[in-house]
């Protein structure tokens, strides 16, 4: 059978297109890596799914090599040597199952951040080849369809919108909140709710918000969590027009005539070669998988990798800059028993420094989230065995353990842009391959000086709000250590076949059948998580799809 | 059903790790074979005391947990590999180890870990996987009757696991 699309991944990039072209009646095959988790199969074992490679492959089947500076030379090391995994989430519905679904919608100024505020010696900043305007419909679309909850107010940072108020109210709030509230007006800053891609009151098929206090790195039980699959896959499916096969590690497209033909994948359990036919492909296996399939997807017409005849595939990988930090409450800030009430979400961010001044120029800044420490037990007791360098156990890790315990960490994380340079992006190296036989990707994780100074600049403005907090033990640390989870670029759109893969479509420049709709396309990737962003921009694609001749 | 450790699996568990433990004390004529979990069992009772409230590593199940999970594919082999590469060389460091009382094996603990970078990593390795005993799901066999949660007045998750290791339904 030929399918009218088959889709690479099934995450929020997969899953708008998906939802979109299924329910238009097109006939769509989606190849998943990984295995279809029900909410009735998600539970909150922090073993398993915060200390194990459960929902990412194993690292001694598949993993990448991180390409690092040591003493000025670039070196390959492969994860599996440090444990550290660059997958995320491997399941129908990939990452967007196990986020904490803050979600932000990227601001005017982002789309045209070159224009705005000049170059950057060492950055490759591209403004976006299509505008805010052209995107906020299907911000919209995402509000209602996968969930967004959250509370409008005037505000100079809140992005121009088509409606008047999120479709579902805020969701319930800790105590704190009111502090951070009441500190934030004594220094003069504006802090707002934070939309959530979290449900604070059902929707067909799906309960609202439980307040189960294992939210991130976990999967929802409720389906309030708007993940790709709670809220797109599951809908669409019910249509008859979308099947999704499971344990399908798709290792190449197979390209005549500047036109994909079929992709072939590999079952993972039975280790079985198939292909599935389409009129047209798209990939959305997130970043650096997308473009590791691209560059090992080599024909006659492509020696370099499919759509890669200009070298662009891979290149400006985009993570997101910033940094973590940490303040103690306990009871001298607030009745204990307020404190200590577990599962209420803190929702607070502060943007009145996307924009700042440096020397005397306008700059682009970042926003600052507040959230508690993840509940989870085993890695808040696991830090405490270590105290100045030293190993700490018996009576006084006992000691130590109760302290933690009574606590609570409240955390504040930065987010600036992650600077596009030549020293970030994907390629493949013939040396390294999974036990498939496929080059894995090699990521380079070099970052631009700049996103280190933003990212402390912004660290200090929220340090600040914590101590007026009362936080003791403030700390934090910006680092350019790029987190796994947050990745864009590699194949970005632009109206130049020359200096991007893909054309303001999303459509290949070099391949008319073949479309990238996770959040490769991105030419700089904004000051905040990319999945409010990726899937509007999924559903926007999708249109385009429906329109094509 | 719950997923138990069984005599049978853990003893493939050490030999999976390639070394149980030839000790050839002074005055013996032939090695004498120790599992490396029974040396990882004493040391995490050192570790981790029964305490005035707190419970001892024997209590929440420690080694039994530590049995069990290391069986399974998603236990990172290498860490199965020191873990009985590091009992073996606490063993060479004071092969009367299992004899002491409390208080000794504690100050062997210190000496190992403050003279020798490996017996550290290895300590360290050990208090790791005896925090996860204390703090992880009772399905694992470790946090006995919710002991580790109980005494830390930590509220768990739900839904609890039914099954290990996201294993579908």
């Amino acid at each position: 059978m030929k399918y009218d699309v088959c889709i690479v991944g099934s995450g929020a990039g997969a899953s708008g297109v998906a939802y979109v072209l299924a329910n238009a009646g097109k006939k769509v095959m989606m190849l998943e890596r990984g295995e279809f988790y029900h909410e009735k199969e998600f539970s909150k074992d922090e073993v398993a799914y915060c200390k194990r490679d459960i929902v990412t492959p194993n690292l001694k089947e598949s993993y990448h090599t991180i390409e690092d500076l040591d003493n000025g030379k670039w070196v390959k090391t492969p994860t599996y040597v440090n444990e550290s995994s660059f997958f995320n989430g491997n399941i129908v519905g990939g990452s967007s199952n196990f986020m904490s679904g803050y979600f932000h919608r990227l601001k005017p100024v982002d789309f045209k951040l070159k224009s705005t505020y000049g170059e950057i010696k060492g950055a490759n900043i591209a403004d976006w080849a299509i505008g805010y305007d052209e995107l906020e419909p299907y911000y919209e679309k995402v509000e209602r369809l996968v969930g967004v909850s959250g509370e409008v107010t005037p505000y100079e940072w809140h992005e121009p919108r088509s409606t008047k108020e999120f479709p579902y109210p805020p969701l319930d709030e800790h105590p704190i909140s009111k502090l951070i509230d009441k500190s934030c007006k004594k220094l003069n800053i504006i802090a707002y709710k934070t939309p959530r891609a979290i449900l604070s009151k059902s929707k067909e098929g799906r309960d609202s918000c439980y307040y189960s206090n294992y939210c991130g790195s976990y999967g929802c039980s409720s389906g309030a969590k708007g993940s790709a699959r709670a809220s797109l896959l599951q809908p669409a499916l019910k249509t008859g027009n979308l099947t999704i096969i499971t344990n399908a590690f798709v290792k190449k497209l197979a390209e005549k005539n500047a036109k994909v033909t079929e992709a072939i994948y590999v079952d993972t359990k039975t280790k079985q070669e198939h292909t599935i036919q389409a009129s047209i492909f798209v990939v959305a296996g997130q970043a650096v998988e997308s473009c590791r399939l691209l560059l090992n997807s080599k024909s006659k017409n492509f020696p370099n990798g499919l759509a890669n005849n200009s070298n662009q595939v891979g290149k400006n990988l985009l993570f997101s800059a910033g940094g973590v930090g940490t303040g103690q409450f306990d009871a001298d800030n607030m009745p204990i028993e307020e404190l200590m009430v577990e599962g209420l979400f803190v929702n607070r961010s502060i943007c009145d420094w996307y924009e700042i001044e440096d020397d005397n120029k306008k700059i682009k800044g970042g926003i600052i989230d507040f959230l508690f420490e993840h509940a989870n037990p085993i890695s808040k007791a696991s830090k405490e065995r270590w105290q100045d360098g030293k190993l700490v156990w018996g009576e006084e890790l006992q000691d130590r353990l109760l302290k933690k315990f009574n606590t609570k960490q409240l955390n504040f994380e930065v987010f600036n842009d992650w600077l596009p340079t030549d020293n970030c992006f994907v390629s493949v190296d013939e040396k390294y391959k999974d036990i498939y036989g496929v080059p894995v990707a090699n990521i380079r994780i070099g970052s631009h000086p700049h996103d280190i100074k933003v990212g402390k600049i912004l660290a200090r403005k929220a340090e600040k709000v914590m101590i007026e907090m009362g936080a003791k033990d403030v700390i934090w640390g910006i680092s350019s250590y790029p987190p796994p989870n947050l990745q864009a670029g590699g194949c970005r759109f632009g109206d130049d076949p020359k200096t991007s893969v893909l054309n303001e479509n999303c459509q290949a420049h070099e391949v008319s059948n073949l479309f990238i709709t996770d959040g490769s396309f991105m030419p700089t990737g904004g000051s905040v998580t990319y999945t409010w962003t990726i899937y509007a921009n999924s559903f926007r694609v999708g249109d385009i799809i429906l329109e094509l001749p | 059903m719950k997923k138990r450790i069984t005599r049978r699996v853990f003893i493939a568990s050490t030999i999976l790790a390639g070394t149980a433990l030839a000790l050839l004390p002074q005055g013996a004529k032939t090695p004498i074979f120790i599992e490396p979990f029974k040396v990882i069992g004493i040391v995490q009772d050192t570790l981790f005391p029964k305490g005035l409230k707190a419970p001892s590593a024997s209590e929440f199940g420690a080694t039994a947990y530590l049995a069990n999970v290391s069986t399974h594919s998603s236990f990172w082999a290498d860490d199965l590999k020191f873990l009985a590469y590091g009992a073996e060389l606490l063993m060479e460091y004071e092969n009367g180890f299992l004899t002491m009382n409390v208080e000794d094996r504690d100050k062997v603990l210190r000496d190992f870990t403050n003279n020798s970078e490996k017996g550290e990593s290895w300590v360290s390795l050990v208090l790791f996987y005896t925090i996860e005993a204390l703090l992880g799901d009772p399905i694992y066999d470790g946090n006995r009757d919710k002991i580790g949660w109980k005494w830390l007045g930590h509220n768990e998750g739900k839904p609890q696991p039914q099954k290990p290791f996201g294993e579908l339904m």
